[in-house]
């Protein structure tokens, strides 16, 4: 098990973000084949290749396709959530840039397979560039037949839309990014059971599909090839493939496709190994879950599986490596400001609980903090998780709390000692030693 | 609060004080761009955040309230819905912004990779501090959550680009490349993401810049 591209089997193909090159691997064949499919077929396909949504949350994508009206009584859509901010993630934003003809493709046959006319591909609004190649993209199919009116003769029209996010991590949110297409503030809204399905009543209250820029073209890649070959990938409950971004200490950071169930030390091999140092620990999903330790990280494969058996979650595949120098606790202090600031308001917990979580590891970073102050913390993670109205208040406790169980003695450190454990020479930097001049710009 | 805390309280939008009578902005293009755009949703307002982009290129990079209250008006709208709109987004401007905004990623892995380094050689050069904008109206720094291409720490973001593997040594001649060129702008930003949602608007090209290209 290792590297495995079928996503990214031609990424580095010169001009493959082309229509004509794209043709010429083998592009669109997922298309063609699904518009000779039954409908239902092409569900089933991707129930049995047992894809679940790369988004990170890992829903089963099939339950989401069969849920559509199978019918064009009323107007359904279907969403790409393209407004990656996780941070530490950064694949879709390769996979726009490099393959955008993959996710074209795939939410074409996502309309055929959902009898849904129109599609939205929402983009972070930092990602002009990927999504000039996704506009291109686009308008390429359009000309050639595979986007529009009667799709390939199949009597399926489908017109496909770039819809630009404004800056906001919510938005990623699926409930929140629909309302940031219907043109309102990136608050969330009401989810089941409380409301219906989005595949029942979404935008604008029509039955809406919303899935990942990986889960799409991994769609399009299982109906191209056969679900028993992507399925013949991966482990037990995470088959086929998933594009890890590695960042952080680590000589040749990017994006790996890898097989499910995948050691992640020999992902962290494959990215060149530990730089100016012994690693220290993993984040292995992005900044929403758990950190591991060094020692951990021996245990952990790359699925869903073991992920969580270990403590911690796959996520969206941003993994970040650190070395030795890492102080865990100015990292968290860091992690607590992102969500702070990407907190939309909305709900009280959330809104307060991370402004609390940051304000503790703040004064702890400072030099000021106090006996108890690490079960302060816990406990303010305890009063969000599972009580806020989005999944952003958990992501902003679980990193906090998975830091103090895997590092408690750091925190304890610089209560203490009023100093980094590491040294002087930590990274993210002790305050004093970034910059003192920038205390002009404290409110 | 710290030093180089993000604080959303501290930097509060100026409330317009009165609305003047003002005449619309918007470009027979623009209102052209608006309505094709508008066509793509079941409803006027979804139209929203692309509306707001139109504004702020016509409106020289930044919204005024003249700017809040045309989008208001043209897709029939309150006022206080658009406002609630820009000043939930991050890239929105309410507040005019130097020629050049750099937005400093300082999340995560840019953070354990020296971007605070960064930080502070920019704002020894510039003479400014986080957050402020050059006195002669040429740059404007602040500090961004993660930008999501954490693989080439410390990234920053200018107009529509992303500059990658950016260290304190070449910060400064991205600085000069900068000061020369008549691109990245916080209008030509709008430009572009307006661009985007118009069909066959045309490629404009794209692909980060590295070390090698800064020279
Ligand atoms: C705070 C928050 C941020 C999220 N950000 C993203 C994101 O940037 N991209 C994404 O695909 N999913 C994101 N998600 C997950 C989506 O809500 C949703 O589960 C996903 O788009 C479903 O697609 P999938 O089934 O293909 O994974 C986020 C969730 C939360 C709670
Ligand atoms: S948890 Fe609450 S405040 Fe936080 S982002 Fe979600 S809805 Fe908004
Ligand atoms: S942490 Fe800087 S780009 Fe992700």
């Amino acid at each position: 098990m290792a590297i495995r591209n079928l996503i990214f089997e031609f990424r580095d193909v010169p001009g493959i973000s082309n229509l004509d090159v794209w043709e010429k691997h083998g592009g669109y064949d997922g298309l063609k084949k699904a518009v000779a499919m039954e409908r239902q077929t092409i569900v089933d396909e991707v129930k049995a290749a047992g894809l679940r949504g790369r988004g990170g949350a890992g829903f089963p994508t099939w339950i989401k396709w069969n849920g559509l009206p199978k019918n064009y009584d009323a107007p359904h859509y279907i969403l790409c959530n393209a407004d990656e901010g996780e941070p530490g993630t950064f694949k879709d934003r390769e996979t726009l840039l490099k393959v955008p003809h993959a996710l074209v493709e795939g939410m074409a046959i996502a309309s055929l397979a959902t009898y849904s006319r129109v599609g939205f591909i929402y983009i972070r609004g930092e990602y002009a560039e990927p999504a000039w190649q996704v506009r291109k993209a686009i308008d390429q199919a359009y000309a050639k037949g595979y986007l529009g009116k009667n799709i390939l003769g199949s009597g399926h029209d489908f017109d496909l839309y770039i819809h630009m996010g404004a800056g906001s991590y919510e938005c990623g949110e699926e409930s929140a990014l629909m309302s940031s297409l219907m043109g309102e503030r990136g608050n969330p809204r009401l989810k089941f059971p409380h409301a219906p399905l989005p595949t029942v009543a979404g935008i604008w209250q029509a039955p809406t599909l919303i899935n990942n820029v990986e889960s799409y073209c991994a769609a399009r890649w299982i109906i191209a090839h056969g679900s028993a070959e992507y399925a013949a990938l991966g482990t037990e409950r995470s088959k086929g493939t998933k594009i890890m971004s590695v960042s952080g200490h680590v000589a040749k950071p990017g994006n790996y496709e890898v097989e499910m169930g995948t050691p992640l030390m020999e992902l962290l091999q494959a990215a060149g190994g530990v730089t100016n140092g012994r690693l220290k620990a993993v984040i292995p999903g992005g900044s929403s879950v758990q950190i591991m330790t060094a020692e951990q990280c021996e245990k952990i494969n790359l699925d869903y599986e073991s992920c969580s058996a270990n403590g911690t979650l796959l996520g969206s595949g941003g993994m970040m490596a650190f070395n030795d120098l890492t102080d865990i606790v100015l990292l968290m202090r860091r992690t607590s400001e992102f969500y702070m600031h990407e907190s939309c308001g909305k709900c009280t917990p959330c809104r307060e609980g991370t402004r609390w979580l940051y304000k503790i590891l703040d004064r702890i970073c400072s030099g000021g903090g106090r006996q108890g102050d690490v079960e302060l913390l816990l406990d303010v993670c305890s009063q969000i998780d599972g009580r806020s109205y989005c999944g952003l208040g958990d992501a902003a406790c679980w990193p906090i709390a998975g830091a103090i169980k895997a590092f408690r003695h750091e925190f304890d450190y610089w209560i203490e000692h009023k100093r980094s454990p590491v040294g002087a020479q930590c990274v993210p930097p002790a305050f004093e030693t970034i910059n003192p001049a920038l205390s002009l710009t404290a409110s | 609060m710290a030093p180089n805390s993000i604080n959303p309280l501290a930097d509060p939008v100026a409330k317009p004080v009165a609305l003047e009578e003002s005449a619309f902005l918007f470009s027979e293009e623009a209102v052209a761009e608006l309505e094709e755009i508008a066509t793509h949703y079941p409803e006027r307002k979804a139209a929203c955040l692309p509306a707001l982009w139109i504004a702020q290129r016509e409106y020289g990079g930044s919204l005024t309230p003249a700017a809040l209250k045309e989008v208001a008006e043209r897709l029939g709208i309150s006022y206080t819905e658009v406002e609630g709109v820009a000043t939930f987004y991050t890239m929105y401007n309410l507040r005019p912004r130097g020629r050049h905004h750099l937005e400093i990623c300082t999340c995560l892995t840019c953070s354990v990779s020296g971007a605070y380094d960064v930080v502070h050689a920019l704002e020894h050069a510039m003479g400014i501090h986080l957050g402020e904008t050059t006195p002669d109206g040429e740059f404007t720094l602040s500090e961004a959550e993660c930008l999501n291409y954490c693989g080439a720490a410390t990234v920053v973001q200018v107009g529509d680009k992303y500059f990658t593997n950016i260290t304190p040594q070449n910060c400064i001649s991205l600085l000069d490349q900068l000061r020369e060129s008549p691109s990245y702008t916080p209008a030509m930003l709008a430009d572009s993401l307006v661009k985007l949602h118009t069909p066959g608007a045309g490629f404009k090209g794209g692909g980060s810049y590295t070390p090698e290209d800064l020279g």
